[in-house]
């Protein structure tokens, strides 16, 4: 009988989720990709993360322990395209790996390195012998955002000439990063000119095997007269195939979730929804954001809130109003006092960006109709669903087995 | 084939989690570390030994504890999110 | 509720608070926004402050002035203070000033430094004045290390405050017997009870952020106030300071804004300074207590953090 045998079964939701603390890596500032909707109005080919920059935060974070409690640490590496500095992302991570040790630090025992990419370079020879290397820390995501149809509407390659979509060079991506990352999900962004191709996207993606699909509209102000009637539309039709094909028994789409969609208690449910100012990212230039939304690349109208840098450290009054934040105060009285307002998410660093005045206290309430639209679609999708396994005597099994998504807003 | 054998308490959990976690760290730390860093790379040929050791220790403990079902050719796997045991044979 | 109106009639106004009037040129408020401003504190029932240079108003200015109700807030080194009913100091040294009215209420700002090396000079005038503040000029450096020679300072000045009060001269000292006097939070008011109109005829939350480069206008006279976001600037959009009891801070906007980058959120400093002044308020009240009878009913309660962001994050 053999016994030294582990198997983690984590694929569901964020790992460490809530505990860990992430500290994010903006190694590059340059994408293969010029997607429609992206938020990072900077992008750039010059501003890439030198390995000076890079050591100088590991230490300073290092050195600082006592500073971040948190008993886990999420390492993510974003761009652009963070698997353009694949060379670089190898060398954090060995000197990661190699000072946690040395230094004896409490997180060498719960460590994490995130990805988010565009997949396209998932198969090169580097990132691939850099998965393997560190096999069990990683989190990779991959943006597909549906059918061939859907992802090229907004994930287009950069550059002059004819619009060239991107989901032939992701798509033959897939099947390996399927087989590395059995559990992984992809994240998925709906904007305006999506809405129509929901339900077929999700479905594609389903068929493509990845069962766990993210979905969140966009947070900014993009939204049409009707779309939330659109929305709502997609939903329901997503809802029936998921229900009709079978499809809830092991696959899950987070736009259905049966928190959404109540009343939040002013008193016990106050807390923010946003982590930002838990997190730290750092930038090409070894600047301290609470978040990458706040970094300038990311800001369309509003000056960047840098909050330290690797030379002076972490200024922690800069920290306080976000470590401060409830949604009471930063809210509009209509979502205080909104019937459906579980689920509902913002992003503080869109807040920032939209509000009025320079803070990030006011609540940006672009969404507010889009996410009615979800509310009607849900409320629908767990009626029918319920009844359907009612009737067929499953609803126990299904309680016990379902697979929970968390809503995944960055 | 794959048979729910049992389940542990949280605790015990946690303990083979962070054992599960800091095995993985020392097994891709050893591809990073090289032997002309003498004390580092001895220190971590020690942790691994001792890691080596808590881990089939909580097996030995854990399968005596509960009295697992078990067979020659099989082997027990935990789900730290369910704290289930089960028994996968060929 | 908007109750006072700032009116900077000069470019080179004496600071009476934390921030600095600097980098200006005397440039004096133009007579028609200083009409429509007198005018529309009428129209709004505004209490005006008007805060004055170092040098002489012409007559027609000094007239229009008399038109309304008012507060003077001017420098000690103004012509003349016989009619201001606050007079501004700068630094310790200049206290040494004659003052021509006793009813007169005294600012002095002053650098912490100086404050630790020199509280001793203020003794004569607790023993004179009917009201006294003290406005730290650079709040937002006062080091952790600092702390025990500040709480040594205000225990020093206690004793002098609890022998006038046992001699029936109840100064009101805002360091140490504002805490006392006050049931709830009674802070600056900029942008909620308070706004300043500059003489660029702009409104600005306060002084400082016509002065401050990265100070930002919420209007002017000619069209109408303007406050973004108003509501962060009242004491329940501020999470941290709702839920405090050092009732006397200041809770200085300006330094909110520079320090943490939000109007509603003060720096650690700000947060310390005041509840070393508050555990001193409270010591002062068990200390003139020990003497006879005294605001019976106020209680300030023994609390274990100088930094309220221990209990208000969520």
């Amino acid at each position: 009988m053999s016994e030294e045998s582990t198997k983690i079964k984590e694929s569901e939701g964020t790992w460490q989720d809530g505990i860990a603390k992430t500290i994010t890596f903006i190694v590059t500032k340059d994408c293969q990709l010029a997607c429609k909707y992206c938020y990072l109005v900077g992008k750039n080919e010059q501003e890439r993360m030198s390995w000076d920059i890079a050591k100088r935060a590991i230490d300073y974070i290092f050195d600082h322990e006592s500073d971040f409690p948190e008993k886990s640490v999420i390492f993510d590496f974003i761009g652009g395209e963070p698997f353009l500095e694949i060379d670089l992302i190898d060398r954090i991570c060995d000197y990661i790996k190699v000072e946690l040790y040395k230094r004896q630090h409490h997180w060498f025992d719960s460590y994490r390195f995130s990805f988010s990419t565009n997949g396209i370079n998932y198969h090169t020879d580097k990132v691939q012998a850099f998965i393997k290397k560190n096999a069990s820390h990683l989190s990779i995501g991959i943006t597909i955002d549906g059918t061939e149809r859907k992802h090229n509407l907004n994930r287009i390659w950069k550059g002059e000439g004819p619009e060239r979509g991107s989901y032939i060079d992701v798509v033959r991506n897939i099947p390996l990063w399927l087989e590395q990352f059995p559990g992984a999900g992809t994240k998925v962004t709906i904007s305006s000119a999506d809405i129509p191709y929901i339900k077929e996207s999700v479905l594609h993606l389903y068929s493509l095997g990845i069962h766990e699909v993210n979905i969140n509209v966009v947070f900014e102000d993009v939204w049409q007269d009707g779309d939330d009637a659109l929305f709502e539309d997609q939903l329901m039709r997503l809802a029936d195939a998921i229900i009709d094909g079978g499809y809830y028994e092991s696959f899950a789409c987070s736009f259905f979730n049966e928190n959404i969609g109540k009343p939040l208690d002013p008193e016990r449910e106050n807390r923010n929804w946003c982590g930002a100012g838990k997190m730290l990212a750092i930038d090409s230039a070894g600047n301290f954001y609470p978040c990458t939304r706040f970094a300038a690349y990311s800001l369309r109208s509003k000056r960047p809130i840098i909050i330290g840098n690797v030379y002076d450290g972490i200024d922690k009054n800069k920290l306080r109003p976000f470590l401060t934040l409830d949604r009471l105060t930063q809210s509009p009285q209509k979502c205080i006092d909104c019937e459906v307002a579980s689920g509902c998410a913002w992003c503080q660093g869109e807040n920032y960006d939209a509000a009025l005045s320079p803070t990030v206290y006011q609540r940006s309430t672009a969404i507010c109709l889009m996410h009615k639209a979800r509310v009607h679609a849900n409320n629908y999708y767990w009626n029918r669903l319920f009844r359907k396994l009612e009737l067929e005597g499953k609803r126990e099994d299904f309680e016990k087995n379902k697979i929970d998504v968390k809503p995944e807003i960055c | 084939m794959k048979k729910l054998v049992g389940k542990v308490t949280e605790e015990e959990r946690n303990e083979i989690q962070a054992l599960f976690e800091r095995r993985n760290g020392l097994r891709e730390l050893a591809q990073v570390l090289t032997a002309d860093n003498d004390e580092l790379y001895n220190r971590l040929v020690n942790d691994m030994g001792e890691n080596t050791t808590l881990f089939q220790g909580w097996w030995n403990r854990m399968s005596k504890k509960y009295n697992w079902e078990g067979t020659e050719d099989g082997h027990w796997e935990i789900d730290f999110k369910s704290c289930e045991i089960y028994l996968l044979t060929p | 509720m908007l109750r006072y109106l700032i009116v900077l009639l000069d470019d080179t106004s004496t600071s009476f608070c934390h921030y600095t009037a600097s980098n200006k040129e005397p440039n004096l408020i133009s007579l028609d926004i200083l009409r429509k401003a007198i005018r529309w504190a009428m129209t709004e029932n505004l209490t005006i402050q008007f805060v004055y240079p170092s040098h002489e108003l012409l007559d027609e200015w000094n007239e229009t002035i008399e038109t309304i109700d008012h507060v003077k807030i001017k420098p000690a080194t103004a012509a003349s203070t016989s009619d201001a009913d606050v007079v501004v100091f700068e630094g310790l040294e200049a206290i040494d000033m004659p003052l021509s009215k006793r009813d007169v209420s005294i600012v002095i700002r002053t650098r912490m430094s100086d404050f630790l090396d020199k509280h001793d000079r203020l003794h004569k005038l607790l023993a004179q004045a009917n009201r006294l503040n003290v406005v730290f000029t650079d709040v937002d450096s006062f080091a952790d290390d600092d702390q025990k020679a500040y709480d040594e300072a205000l225990a020093s000045l206690s004793l002098v405050v609890k022998n006038e009060y046992v001699n029936n001269h109840p100064v009101q000292f805002n360091l140490l017997t504002d805490r006392i006097m006050l049931t709830e939070m009674n802070n600056c008011g900029a942008g909620d009870s308070t706004i300043t109109l500059a003489p660029d005829g702009q409104f600005y939350v306060c002084p400082a952020f016509y002065y401050d480069a990265d100070g930002y206008p919420v209007g002017n006279i000619e069209g109408r106030l303007d406050i973004p976001n108003k509501q962060l600037y009242r004491l329940q959009y501020a999470p941290i300071c709702r839920r405090c009891d050092a009732y006397q801070c200041h809770r200085c906007i300006w330094l909110n804004r520079k320090t943490t980058l939000e109007v509603n959120t003060p720096s650690h400093e700000q947060c310390v300074v005041a509840h070393i002044e508050r555990n001193a308020s409270r010591r002062l009240l068990e200390a003139i207590r020990q003497e006879g009878e005294f605001m019976s009913g106020t209680e300030i309660e023994e609390i274990d953090y100088l930094d309220p962001f221990e209990i208000a994050r969520p």
